[in-house]
């Protein structure tokens, strides 16, 4: 009885279409569900002569609706998607961080209003009021980079944290394919269908795909092998665990458990976005904010250690701890000058100690401190050095002209004495040599002084004979100034006497780097702060470079370091460096948004694309479950036609 | 085809992005400006913090000019005061030069009370010399924080005016390069530096030597003889110099403890006495004054013709003195003149820096009040879209 073969197969394909169209709408708001198709085919057609028999219907099988191309390209935007919107999330927060544009004020404003207090204090040298608000405009520039500084460091300990936790994700993931991946296989091995697994395994992959960029082959029986960065991840139905750690670069990377191979060169998904923020981006920001506070820092403290303040000289000045000196940044081989006043008699010297960092230690320092009269230096346990001055004396490291010159050689019974005073403008350390030129007594005749630099080359010529008064002040240029007494000289006596001219008194960086008589301490924006001797006692302010102690030529230049283009801010004022850096966290997070928005699209474009492919239309399958209603109808019809026709035989009979 | 999913993530985008559109909208609707952060506009923000940064630059160097321009009118004003008081005490010089006051007794007794005059008004220059705004003393230079003139007196009378102060003049910058001096050198201000033939005034024969001397305003040159040499002094014989009886003696270095020297031509030297000497172009003011007092009490009991003489010279030095003064007024006048043309001037540049970054910064409030009804409507639409699609159902006809 064919006819009631072909209605029962009729019926039961119905009743199996009926089973998918119900999965499928069951499964309409299901993530990853893929819509299947029920596949029929005619049964069993057999010829007999004339006679044809025909075997109903064969329900072959439901069809996953999936377009793999499209799949893979879903992947690769939702890892790129990943990525960026990870990127993007992080650099709004240090957007926000930085505080640019928003009520108070960020590191722009403070940066400005400390050089502009500078510039006030520079029209106020000695008032305390100005000093005190140059030093909080200082703690106020000095905590805006702490507070960015230690935020981009908890910034970068959070990724790595949020790394740690992505990898744990993409672990667990990695598993759930693997193990799915084995199950599909088993099922699909024997001529079985896995649809439902593969949903659950491309879901898993859809979602791995969100945490890294990863590349996907797919095999036979359903496996599909996932790889990332050329690590292996998921073969087959074994998964490889990742972890998290640093590679010979010293970038933060991923490798397989216990392999040590780590990589940096992970593309895509919030793992990719997470080793970019951390070894490029936040990075790079923390690099420039460390590099602008150190060049502020350096450059303030290389005028500071110089000068003195409305305090006057010192008596006692500790530095920070110094430790071994070939550590200490900043320090190179050379000297420093200190200039000893006896304040019981006036009289000022100057000594120099020469230091090697190679070669030297901190106690050598101290030794040779020590060594000079007046003047003691110790070291302590902290690795501190203290200088001390005896009792009636006070130290300085000004680089003020001596107030006579460094070496006379005059041979005349009755010579001049010579006054030197002014400050030394010049750039560079240097010694100027005055020959007389002709013989006889100061304001008489033709009396001239041949006026050379260290390199011997002549500078000026300048009368001291008939037309010169005694004692008027004369300048050689750079700002110093000499007065020659009345007395007698000689060029067939060879009479001469040299300046020493000072630009700086710290050509070894000591000062600056051991923290002595510093304006800032810290070496980066994280540790940037006012020294405690300076909070403690803002006289000591340095203004002043002159031997007078009341000029404002050091608080002058410092403020002007502000328009002074540094090498190590490649080029730019500390005010630009900083605007580009500000500025350059809004341009990538800008472009990461728009990015974003684009992939956004892009992928939303795609997933509607897939719906078309794999979506559940609930009408259409509404419209499909009333065509294998009717087929179902019409099949038991035809049964009970079959049913009444038999029936009508046995009648006959 | 029109899956619910798809429904769901068409809906879902278009309201995230009109929710964001309409978030940003208000941010720039209650700020008034469209630059809320850098990334709003990375190229457009580092214009406006590099104005910004300007503008708070500018605003400091204004704040400089206007204390420049404080501190110099100050000075100026003290100045034109010590101008004027200079004019009448030389109109008072005068009166005597022209006979107004006989060398009589009662003439004696005016020339007392001139004195008297001017000691008043040497108290008031010393005073003014050592004038201080907001804290700093205006002439002592670098030095602010103390008087720069330190008096000696004796019987209560200034005998000396020392200038204590720095040489160094006070500069400040009140524009990028551009430094101005704000604080004076007492000793630029209140002394003549043009330096001339001194000037003998005496009945001794001596004159000047060839050498240049360095003694400034008025000295006066001992001329002695101890039987046989003159002896030249100008610190009243503490130091002596013996004229050789042989050889060139035309230009004599005769000095004294201090490192002053006056060269003179003792060629011809024929008696003794006291010669007045007068170097002009080095007067200051304070010695000036001391000496015209002094001068008037007569203590050296000089006769009437040689007072009338040395009267007429005093006046000739204040005048001196008096042309010095006027020059620095105009000096610093010219200066306050150039700091309103640089403040005007900083003036449009921070008016201009204000401008453009308000220009880039501030939000267009109409543009943003039609963008938001936009985007309102697109919401709504996007919500009535996707009510509507989810809602047809071919089961609704089954």
């Amino acid at each position: 009885m064919a006819s009631f073969e072909i209605g029962l197969s009729g019926l039961q394909a119905a009743q199996s279409a009926f089973d998918i169209i119900g999965n499928n709408i069951a499964n309409a708001a299901t993530p990853g569900y893929h819509r299947q198709r029920i596949e029929l085919s005619s049964a069993y057609v057999a010829q007999s002569g004339s006679t044809s028999f025909v075997g109903g219907v064969n329900v072959e099988g439901a069809t996953r609706m999936i377009d793999t191309l499209l799949e893979q390209e879903i992947l690769r935007q939702q890892s790129i998607l990943g990525a960026v919107a990870q990127e993007a999330s992080v650099l709004g927060t240090i957007e926000t961080a930085f505080g640019e544009f928003a009520a108070g004020g960020g590191l722009n404003a403070a940066i400005d209003e400390f050089f502009n207090a500078m510039r006030d204090l520079s029209s106020h040298p000695d008032d305390s009021i100005w000093q005190n608000q140059l030093v909080n405009a200082a703690e106020t520039m000095a905590s805006q980079f702490r507070t960015i500084g230690n935020y981009l460091s908890q910034l970068d300990g959070q990724i790595y944290l949020q790394a740690e936790n992505a990898t744990d994700s993409i672990n667990a993931l990695i598993q759930q394919i693997a193990k799915l991946n084995g199950e599909i296989e088993e099922v699909e091995l024997v001529g079985g269908q896995a649809h439902s697994m593969r949903d659950q395994r491309d879901q898993c992959i859809s979602e791995l795909s969100e945490l890294i960029g990863i590349q996907v082959i797919i095999r036979d029986h359903g496996v599909t092998d996932v790889s990332a960065g050329g690590i292996p991840l998921v073969t087959g139905a074994m998964g490889n665990d990742l972890e998290i750690g640093y590679d010979s670069y010293g970038r933060l990377g991923l490798s397989i458990v216990d392999a040590g191979n780590f990589t940096a060169l992970i593309d895509g998904g919030s793992m990719g976005g997470l080793l970019e923020l951390k070894n490029n981006i936040v990075g790079g920001l923390q690099n420039g904010l460390d590099t602008l506070a150190t060049a502020i820092i350096q450059e303030m403290n290389t005028y500071q250690v110089m000068g003195v303040g409305s305090a006057g000289s010192f008596t006692e000045l500790t530095s920070a701890p110094v430790g071994n000196l070939s550590e200490l940044d900043g320090l190179v081989s050379g000297d420093v000058s200190i200039r000893l006043t006896n304040t019981a008699t006036g009289e000022i010297t100057r000594h120099t100690i020469t230091i090697d960092p190679a070669t030297d230690t901190v106690n050598d320092v101290a030794t040779a401190i020590s060594a000079i009269t007046g003047m003691t230096a110790s070291v302590n346990t902290a690795d501190q050095i203290t200088i001390t001055a005896d009792p009636n004396y006070q130290f300085d490291f000004l680089p003020s002209v001596l107030p006579e010159p460094t070496l006379t050689d005059f041979d005349a019974a009755s010579p001049p004495t010579v006054e030197v005073s002014g400050i030394y403008k010049g750039l560079i350390n240097d010694t100027f040599t005055c020959t007389v030129i002709g013989d006889g007594a100061v304001g008489n005749g033709t009396l001239e002084l041949e006026v050379r630099n260290g390199a011997n080359e002549l500078l000026r010529t300048v009368n001291i004979g008939a037309g010169y008064a005694a004692g008027d002040p004369i300048e050689l240029g750079n700002g110093i100034i000499i007065g020659i007494g009345i007395g007698d000289l000689a060029q067939t006596d060879g009479d001469t006497f040299s300046i020493d001219a000072f630009a700086t008194t710290d050509t070894a960086n000591f000062l600056a780097a051991a923290g002595i008589n510093t304006l800032f301490a810290g070496s980066s924006a994280e540790t940037m702060a006012v020294s405690n001797d300076i909070l403690n006692d803002p006289r000591r302010v340095a203004t002043a470079i002159g031997a007078e102690m009341t000029d404002n030529f050091n608080v002058t230049r410092m403020a002007d370091a502000k328009d002074t283009a540094l090498t190590a801010l490649d080029g730019m004022t500390c005010g630009e460096y900083y605007r580009s850096i500000a500025t350059d966290i809004g341009q990538q997070l800008s472009t990461k948004q728009l990015h974003q928005e684009n992939v956004e699209v892009m992928v939303l474009n795609l997933e509607n694309q897939r719906n078309e492919v794999s979506g559940v239309d609930i009408n259409e399958e509404s419209a499909k479950l009333l065509v294998f209603e009717q087929m179902y109808q019409s099949m038991a019809k035809y049964m009970t036609i079959l049913n009444e026709s038999l029936d009508s035989l046995m009648d006959l009979a | 085809m029109g899956t619910l999913n798809g429904i769901f993530s068409n809906a879902s985008f278009a309201l995230n992005m009109h929710t964001k559109a309409l978030a940003t909208l208000q941010e720039q609707t209650y700020t008034g400006s469209r630059i809320n952060r850098t990334s709003d506009d990375p190229s457009a923000a580092y214009r406006v913090l590099g104005l910004e940064s300007q503008q708070r630059v500018v605003a400091n160097y204004m704040d400089n000019i206007s204390e420049a321009t404080s501190s110099l009118e100050m000075s100026a004003d003290v100045l034109l005061d010590m101008t004027t008081a200079i004019t009448e005490t030389t109109v008072n010089l005068t009166q005597i030069l022209s006979g107004t006051y006989g060398l009589d007794q009662e003439g004696q007794e005016a020339r007392s009370r001139l004195a008297q005059q001017i000691d008043d008004i040497l108290e008031s220059m010393v005073s003014s010399a050592n004038t201080k705004h907001i804290d700093q003393h205006l002439f002592g230079g670098t030095s602010t924080g103390a008087p720069p003139y330190a008096v000696v007196r004796e019987d209560g009378e200034i005998v000396s005016a020392t200038y204590v102060g720095s040489r160094e003049e006070r500069t400040i910058e009140v524009a990028a390069g551009i430094q101005t001096d704000i604080f004076y050198s007492g000793e630029d201000i209140f002394s003549a530096d043009n330096r001339g033939e001194p000037e003998f005034y005496g009945t001794t024969g001596a004159a000047t030597g060839s050498g240049t001397s360095n003694v400034k305003g008025d000295a006066w040159l001992t001329v002695t003889h101890d039987g046989t040499n003159y002896r030249l002094s100008i610190d009243d014989g503490a130091t002596e110099v013996v004229v050789p009886l042989a050889g060139d003696i035309s230009n004599i270095a005769v000095t004294d403890a201090n490192g002053q020297v006056l060269y003179v031509d003792a060629t011809n030297i024929t008696q003794t006495g006291v010669e007045r000497i007068r170097v002009p172009g080095t007067y200051n003011l304070f010695d000036t004054l001391i000496s015209a007092r002094d001068l008037l009490k007569n203590e050296k009991g000089l006769d009437g013709d040689t007072i009338v003489d040395l009267i007429e010279k005093s006046s000739e030095s204040l005048n001196e003195v008096k042309n010095v003064l006027i020059e620095k007024q105009v000096t610093i006048g010219t200066k306050i003149n150039f700091l309103d043309t640089l403040r005007e001037n900083l003036d449009n540049i921070k008016f201009g820096a204000e401008e453009e970054a308000t220009g880039l910064e501030q939000a267009d409030i109409a543009q943003i009040a039609i963008d938001i009804a936009r985007r309102e409507a697109l919401y709504q639409m996007s919500l009535s879209m996707a009510g509507k699609l989810m809602s047809i159902s071919l089961l609704d006809f089954i």
